[in-house]
């Protein structure tokens, strides 16, 4: 649709001011702006004085901090494509704002503590080691992101919730010393914990065992049990803000409620999306009001990256994993890993549940089958797998059919168990190691691994069990 | 442990000795969101004036606090009266006495110590009515941008900032952008426009 040529017009230029064209007419004044550079003078000179344009560079350019662009573009004059880059320079700020230090090992004060260095940066803060002289300990100090701090609404929420947070006391939810100001960006203090992000455990080393999966699930979902009994949400769960510290044996939810509180702050104002919105629950990619349930779902799709080694909602954009959040399903676990067994894949799928509804109903109830699944691959034999990942018969249970369907499964499990004695210490030598990088403490080697070598024949034959179990099922049906 | 709340939510609640009758004055919705103007406004002023005259960041902080709520302790004796001035313009008449004597306060309480900093201070000039006027003027201008920011796509505040505020040419940016040079225009002088309603909104 090409247009023909506008003539020039003050009227319009008025009219543009008064914010009265219409979009087709606007339309056309950008066209003519391109061309007649009079007219883009009178704009100019319309909208404010040369000395309001100057004062407005003047006056805002001098410490830009929450204004500037949040973005750089970078065109490329060959292919003459456009690509946006966020600005990462939330450390560059935040080390500005640091005072000097008289001990040269520093890179500055701050309110009383010495900053030994950046432990990092993300889309809502900066996170540095810093050491507290007064008490002689290191402490991690998380600052708001100067880009956030500029709205008085998220530094008020960023400090409400850190003061929620420290209320919570648990091994397992990072401890908050205290909450305080620096150069007008709020910042917590925390304990300085020394270990890896389960994101940085699964992208060096891959999909993590079983075991591993069910420990760090079960104390995450402990974590978030204490909170969720304080009235707090996380709200942003994902492999990033859980801790490992000594392997899997301490994990630690860091980030309690803060960072998506800032994040939902610049989305209600720009519209825009800060971070991932990889691991959200569907009721949040909606905007909708959240309860602890969302953070159950979030704690479903870590559990599905340990599995896999990634997300279970991937798309090229933003706004493309949100609609997947929201409508579709995650591809099947066992396509990726098959060495999990079907009952773990059920319970990821009922924290995967849209309807909150359908979800386990508190983190305490996860927590606690966690620790059961635990005791249940550990021992086999003598834990049995709880109730609730049993596979359950659709349709309407008729008593008499379901005893005898219990006591053929029943049978055929005895059946199993003791093939799978037999099979376990027979096939032991020939089983090559699991391609897993992550090599467990020396001594606990064998039972791990005599473990895994149970679990995927007990897996094996409880799917011929299911199989067989369809086939008795369909049997009775049968008229 | 220092918290400090500012903000559109908070003021109200940052004071808690003077809050009862802040409240009770603030009833008026237009007055309650003037007072938090002028906090979001006159904070930093005190804090900037502060640093500049060589306070560490605790001590300027504790400067605008200070400041604050003897401004909004004297709020009692503010009457709504249509032959007076607005809440707003008494307001800022309070403010910069409270900001002119708590700088003038400092200097001899200060003088005790003999520090670097004491010796910094004494050089600095005290505060004078041009000092604050350009400060305030400087405040109210970021404040409009802030509260502005927002209401526009990341591209307009990003057509407006490369021109208006760095300089740079037009025709560059719209290279730069993918866009036309007249959707550059047109964004810049949006969000100017919008900025001085925003300014004329807050000094009216
Ligand atoms: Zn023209």
């Amino acid at each position: 649709m090409e247009a023909k040529p506008t003539a020039c017009d003050d009227t319009r230029i008025a009219r543009f001011l008064r914010r009265e064209l219409t979009d087709e007419e606007e339309r056309l004044f950008e066209l003519h702006l391109d061309t007649c550079e009079t007219c883009s003078e009178k704009l100019d000179r319309s909208t404010a004085g040369p000395a309001d344009w100057h004062e407005a560079a003047e006056l805002l350019r001098d410490e830009p901090i929450d204004l500037e662009p949040l973005s750089v573009v970078l065109s490329d004059a060959d292919s003459g494509e456009v690509a946006r880059h966020v600005v990462d320079d939330s450390v560059r700020r935040v080390l500005e704002l640091l005072h000097p230090t008289d001990d040269p090992q520093m890179l500055g004060r701050i309110a009383g503590y010495e900053v030994v260095g950046v432990i990092g940066s993300g889309g809502n803060g900066v996170v540095l080691k810093a050491h507290d002289s007064a008490l002689n300990r290191y402490v991690a100090i998380k600052m708001l992101a100067p880009h956030l701090a500029s709205s008085g609404a998220a530094r008020g929420r960023f400090a409400r919730e850190a003061v929620a947070a420290a209320a919570v006391m648990h091994e397992n939810v990072i401890a908050i010393h205290g909450v305080q100001e620096h150069g007008g960006l709020p910042f917590l203090v925390m304990p300085y914990v020394r270990g890896t992000s389960l994101q940085k455990r699964i992208d060096q080393k891959g999909t993590l065992a079983l075991l591993e999966i069910l420990r760090i699930g079960m104390q995450a979902a402990a974590g978030l049990a204490a909170a969720h009994a304080q009235g707090l949400v996380h709200r942003d769960i994902k492999p990033a803000n859980i801790l490992l510290a000594g392997g899997v044996e301490r994990v630690t939810i860091t980030d309690f409620g803060l960072a998506r509180a800032v994040d939902d702050a610049s989305m209600t104002r720009s519209g825009i999306i800060a971070g991932t919105p990889q691991f959200m629950s569907p009721e949040q990619a909606r905007g909708e009001a959240v309860d602890h349930r969302s953070d159950l779902f979030s704690l479903g799709s870590v559990l599905y990256a340990m599995c896999t080694g990634h997300p279970p909602f991937r798309a090229d954009s933003s706004y493309g994993v949100l609609q997947r959040i929201c409508q579709s399903t995650p591809r099947p676990i066992r396509q990726s890993n098959p060495d999990l067994p079907t009952w773990f894949c059920r319970l990821v799928d009922r924290l995967h549940q849209k309807d909150p509804q359908k979800r386990f109903q508190s983190a305490a109830e996860v927590a606690d089958l966690l620790a059961r699944c635990v005791a249940h691959v550990q021992q086999p034999l003598a834990q049995p797998l709880p109730n609730e990942l049993c596979e359950k018969h659709g349709g309407v249970p008729v008593p008499h059919r379901r005893a005898w369907a219990v006591a053929l499964v029943g049978g055929l499990a005895v059946a199993a168990t003791s093939a799978v004695l037999w099979l376990g210490q027979g096939s032991q030598s020939d089983q090559s190691p699991r391609p897993d990088t992550s090599t467990p403490p020396a001594a606990a080697n064998d039972d791990v691994r005599w473990n895994d070598d149970v679990d995927r024949l007990l897996r094996e034959l409880n799917e011929s069990v299911e199989e067989l179990d369809k086939d008795t099922q369909q049997l009775f049906e049968e008229p | 442990m220092r918290v400090f709340l500012v903000g559109e939510e908070e003021t109200v609640h940052e004071f808690p000795d003077t809050r009862n009758s802040l409240l009770l004055k603030l009833r008026d919705k237009g007055d309650c969101e003037s007072w938090q103007q002028f906090v979001a406004v006159y904070r930093p002023v005190v804090y900037r004036m502060a640093r500049r005259r060589g306070m560490q960041d605790a001590d300027a902080q504790d400067l605008a606090q200070a400041v604050l709520v003897a401004v909004a302790e004297s709020v009692d004796r503010w009457e709504a009266d249509p032959r007076r001035a607005r809440f707003r313009t008494w307001l800022s008449r309070v403010a910069k006495n409270a900001i002119i004597d708590a700088f003038r306060r400092r200097r001899p309480d200060a003088a005790i110590g003999g520090t670097t900093e004491v010796a910094r201070l004494q050089q600095q000039p005290e505060p004078d009515d041009a000092e604050l006027d350009r400060e305030h003027r400087r405040e109210v201008f970021r404040w409009a941008a802030r509260q502005v920011r927002w209401e526009f796509a990341e591209e307009t505040w990003l057509a407006f900032w490369l021109t208006a505020v760095e300089g740079r040419h037009v025709k560059e940016v719209a290279g730069q952008l993918g866009k036309s040079a007249g959707a550059v225009y047109i964004a810049r002088s949006r969000v100017m426009r919008r900025l001085q309603e925003k300014i004329v909104e807050l000094e009216e």
